[in-house]
Order: C-alpha cells, then structure tokens, then sequence
C-alpha cells in the first residue's frame, strides 16, 4: 500500500510538471507580466482588470507580426472607447528596431519589451514558440482565446464587450 | 620507451584536437517566417554535439557553437532542420585546418569527415578556416544547381564517394561534403 500511495504522488507530481509547461490554456488566469514600456515605466498586465484585453507577442523582425500590427491598428481605433486595450510584449533585443516598427505601425496602444528573443522570460514562462502568438483576456483577467484574427477576433472582443 | 608512448599519444590526441569544427552559421528558410518559430533553435540546441545557438537576426541566422572534442556531423544539422519543417538556405562551418590543400576538386579529410573542393587556388589552409557547404540540404534548390554545374562529377549530385573521390583512397559511397572556401 505504502507503494502505492507513492506512486501515486508520483503520478500527480508528474501531471503537475506536465501542466506547468503546458501552454497557458482557456479559462485560466492570465499570468501577470510586469514589463517596461517604451519611457521606461513598468506597465502590469494585471493593471488592466475591467478591459476586454488582447495580449500580443511580436517582434520586429517578424513579418507576419508586422502584418497584423497593421489589422490591429483598425480594430484597437474602434474599439478603445469601449474598454478594449491591447497589450503588446516585444521580445525584440534591440529597443531602437522595436521603437522604429512602433513608429512606422502607428501603434497608440500599449507596448512593452522583454530583450532576449525566444530566451526572454515571459516568452519562456508563457511557453511561446512561434510568434505572432495572442490572447484575449476577458474583463475578470482570464483567457478566453488564442491565436483569434479578423472577423473571429473583432466577433469575440465585440461579445466580451457587451458582457 | 614509456615516455616516447606517452608523447605519441599526446600528439595524436592534440592533433585531432586541432582537426576540429568549433562553430557555425546557418540560415534556415521554409514556407513561412523560419525566425518567428521556436523551432529551427530548439531542434538544433538538441543535436547532441551542439554546444550553444544563438539566433542573430541582424542576419537573419543561427550562430552555432560546437562542443569541444566532438566530431561534428553536419548531415545532423540539416535532418534536425527538416524535421523542424524548414531547410537549410545556407550553411558555413568554421575550423581549425593544418595544412589542407585546397584546389579544384582536391580532397581532404578533416575532423573526420571527408571533404571535396569545388574551388580554391591551390592554397594551403592553415588555422582557422570557415568554408561553405554546397551539397543538397545545405543551399536552395537554385543554388545547389549553381555549384551542382561547375563539375562533371557524380558525386557533387549524390554527396557519396565516386571516380574521383575513390581514387584518392575514399571507400564508394561514404559520405563526402562539397565545399567551397
């Protein structure tokens, strides 16, 4: 029996293990992320609670991160007066590249940067492994989806929204 | 006489140290943003004689650093890329060469591995050299024509041992990589 039981432990131990490195999943509560921005102040995910938020990690030099940057801009302008923010991390190493994209994308919402690529701690504690990767956190701070674009996400944000 | 022993074998020892490939750079391309996914660096960080990557994105490349007193085996690489679900756009190994001659399909052994010329002018490499691999899995499609063309040996196509390799003393078939320096 005593076998047993240590077995057992072993086996939830090893869930466990599983579920930490698992992707952040529906439903759960968004891991905080305390990050400078651009003037250097560190902006909290969490200080956000009460807005239907999209997290969103990019980089620069990502192209299709670029693209989307471009769609967001349209659906951050209508939609920000209605409680939707996006909260963006840049795991770009250097600030002047992530500073220039920011420019030249008319990016107004919130933007924030951990140097170090795919080493970068929030990339590696929120599991990131491609980017664009997003999240739509509801207005409790909780993950509602992933990865959503175009109609799915204006649909989405537009539904959270209203709730 | 257990002296003389003792230094042959330390010769021997340092040089194969010597005859190694410490470090890289590859480019990996695909159908989509090969640097915007984790996965080109986390398949090659798992090739057991890999040491360190690191992605330099000013150059849109992996710089790899090779554990020391390891042979290293590029087709490694390249596999780990493809299993990835990228290829390899370009690939330049650098090593420590004494006395290589480099020529027109002149070949050398280094660190274990057999390599043939597709250019140089008869030069000797000594120390530090980086060359560039131009077999299949290694460039494009469009430039391994390229180099493909510039010789009439079988071997530059299949990357195996053949006439020319063979008569230097290379078994058929063994795995030759076509370089250029």
């Amino acid at each position: 029996m005593k076998i047993h039981r240590k077995n057992y432990l072993l086996f939830v131990f090893i869930l466990f293990s599983i579920a930490l490195k698992a992707q952040p999943g529906p439903g759960k509560q968004a891991m905080e992320i305390a990050l400078p921005s651009l003037s250097g102040d560190t902006l909290k995910l969490s200080s956000l609670k009460g807005k239907v938020v999209l997290l969103d990690f990019w980089a620069s030099w990502c192209g299709p991160c670029r693209f989307s940057n471009k769609k967001l801009v349209k659906l951050y302008s209508k939609y920000k007066s209605q409680g939707f923010e996006i909260y963006s991390v840049s795991i770009d190493d250097s600030r002047g590249d992530w500073k220039k994209a920011i420019q030249k994308d008319k990016i107004t919402w919130i933007q924030v940067n951990d140097a170090g690529g795919w080493d970068a701690r929030t990339a590696i504690t929120w599991n990131i492994t491609g980017i664009p990767t997003s999240y739509l956190i509801n207005k409790e701070g909780k993950l509602v989806g992933m990865d959503l674009e175009g109609k799915d996400l204006e649909e989405a944000v537009k539904d959270l929204l209203g709730k | 006489m257990k002296k003389i022993i003792f230094l042959f074998v330390l010769a021997v020892i340092t040089s194969t140290l010597q005859a190694q490939f410490s470090r890289a750079t590859l480019q990996a391309s695909g159908l989509t943003c090969a640097m915007c996914s984790k996965a080109v660096k986390v398949a090659l960080e798992k090739v057991p004689f890999v040491q360190e990557v690191k992605v330099d994105i000013k150059n849109q490349q992996y710089n790899l650093v090779f554990k020391e007193g390891n042979n290293v085996d590029f087709d490694a690489l390249s596999k780990a890329v493809e299993d990835a679900g990228f290829s390899v756009a370009s690939f330049k190994a650098t090593g420590n060469f004494s006395h290589v001659k480099a020529a027109k399909d002149s070949h050398a052994e280094v660190a274990g591995l057999n390599l043939h010329f597709l250019n140089g002018n008869d030069e000797n490499l000594v120390g530090e050299r980086t060359i560039t691999i131009v077999d299949k899995n290694f460039l494009s499609a469009k430039e391994f024509k390229k180099y493909a063309s510039t010789s009439k040996h079988a071997c530059v196509q299949t990357g195996k041992a053949d006439g020319c390799c063979t008569k230097e003393g290379i078994a058929a078939n063994t795995r030759v990589y076509h370089v250029i320096i």
